[in-house]
């Protein structure tokens, strides 16, 4: 899958708001802290999308940022069950699960249970139901290998795969997050960044209409620095949103053809 | 009608005061702009001379055969699962020329079979679990199933399989025929548009 990258696998850093060097303070230790793959702090991983990954599901779409690497089924619009009552838009249904050999220590999946619900949530705001009355949409994703800010690249993959399956939205949905580690903020953590984090703050946005779907903050933040990382988040989305764009539009032509 | 380019969830054609938003559009009420709402093909269609709204709609129609959905008003292609005395189930293969992705189920109640004496109608008499019907979506029914009609000339049983196994032959609205036996069995049957 990783043999030929896609449309635009650039990596998608946004322009940091306070422009000056920052002082090195890391609690207790003199030596800032060094990515792990020599990124910049400010600098988010190289993006890969793919769509159409799944040939049995509606949608689909894989996506691998780094060391993570999530592939997202979409089924539907599907009958509901006939248990549930009838409703005149529709219903989204999310999963999110983890295969054993995701984590680096094998074993059940971890313990991310509530990533389905913040899946929902995050999509919720995006579909348009009215259009699919009564029926479900389901939306499955399973991550291959969990190396740090899983949950974004779900986000912006169940994104992608439910523009795949031809599902109405009001936009796509693009989600970055950010860990604050002392005094420092590094923009898409990878697993030992966040291990080490004081605070992460994640955003999913629509980047076309710049509306926040789903902002999910944990750990204590100051006003300015919250501030500060909001506004890396809004603008490394946007930049995430023309590459989710330009990935769509890529497999769209090839199937014209 | 103007050039195609590919647009995306999202993707603003254009203000609502300009144009008007077709299928795979939608208008944004707070800032009045048209943006897609699916990924496909952009078309601009000119509105006909004579109305009263002079502005081009926007349509964008998506690159998959986006498996379909039944609508109200929609002609389907069912398979009859089971007869009841007062109606009859169906599942829903076919929505229009696009095949379901996964069936829907339908119901064919004992008013819907037909457009004359619908009191006097037997289901029994009208369809038998296996026949393929083409039928049209009333309205979204219940939580469990559409409603469907069969009460006009071409809507009703297209092809059915007699007690014998032999595909059978339409006679009348009324009747089929086997063609291994000769034996003639009543079905409510589709008028073939010819």
């Amino acid at each position: 899958m990783a043999a030929k990258p896609g449309a635009a696998s650039t990596t998608y850093s946004p322009i940091d708001p306070t422009n000056k060097t920052r002082p090195s303070i890391f609690t207790g230790s003199d030596v800032d802290w060094l990515r792990p793959d020599s990124r910049a702090f400010q600098q988010c991983r190289p993006a890969f999308f793919r769509t159409g990954a799944v040939n049995s599901a509606a949608g689909s779409a894989y996506a691998e940022f780094g060391n993570t690497k999530v592939i997202v089924s979409v089924f539907g619009p599907r009958e509901s069950k006939k248990a549930m009552m009838y409703s005149d838009i529709g219903r989204l249904n999310c999963n999110v699960s983890y295969t054993t050999f995701a984590a680096p220590v094998r074993g059940q999946g971890s313990d991310h249970k509530e990533f389905s619900s913040m899946l929902h949530k995050a999509l919720e705001g995006v579909i348009i139901v009215e259009t699919f009355p009564k029926t479900t949409v389901d939306v499955f994703a399973l991550v291959l290998e969990s190396g740090g800010s899983d949950l974004p690249v779900v986000v912006s993959c169940a994104s992608l795969a439910l523009a795949d399956a031809g599902i109405m939205m009001y936009d796509l949905v693009a989600s970055v997050s950010v860990s604050c580690l002392g005094k420092n903020l590094l923009i898409d953590p990878v697993l030992e960044e966040e291990s080490y984090q004081d605070g992460s703050l994640m955003i999913a946005c629509m980047p076309s209409r710049y509306e926040v779907t789903q902002l999910t903050v944990t750990g204590e933040w100051s006003t300015s620095k919250f501030n500060e990382a909001m506004q890396l988040c809004l603008d490394a989305s946007a930049k995430l949103g023309e590459i989710m764009r330009s990935c769509l539009k890529e497999a769209a032509s090839a199937t014209q053809e | 009608m103007r050039q195609e380019e590919m647009v995306t969830p999202g993707e603003v054609l254009g203000k609502a005061t300009e144009v008007k938003a077709g299928k795979g559009t939608y208008v944004a009420k707070h800032n009045g702009f048209v943006y897609a709402s699916l990924t496909g093909l952009l078309r601009t269609v000119s509105p006909p001379p004579e109305s009263p709204d002079q502005r081009p709609t926007v349509e964008v129609t998506g690159h998959k055969a986006h498996g379909a959905v039944p609508e109200p008003g929609s002609v389907v292609i069912a398979r009859i699962t089971k007869v009841m005395a007062r109606m009859a189930s169906a599942d829903i293969m076919c929505v229009g020329p696009k095949s379901v992705r996964e069936k829907f189920t339908g119901t064919i109640r004992q008013q819907d079979v037909r457009a004359t004496e619908i009191d006097k109608v037997d289901m029994h008499l009208s369809f038998r679990p296996g026949d393929i019907v083409r039928a049209l979506v009333l309205s979204l029914g219940d939580a469990r199933a559409y409603f469907l009609s069969t009460a006009k000339n071409e809507l009703g049983v297209v092809s059915a399989e007699s007690a014998a196994g032999g595909t059978m032959v339409p006679i009348s609205w009324m009747e089929m025929q086997c063609p291994l036996t000769g034996q003639i069995e009543q079905r409510k049957v589709a008028k073939n548009e010819s």
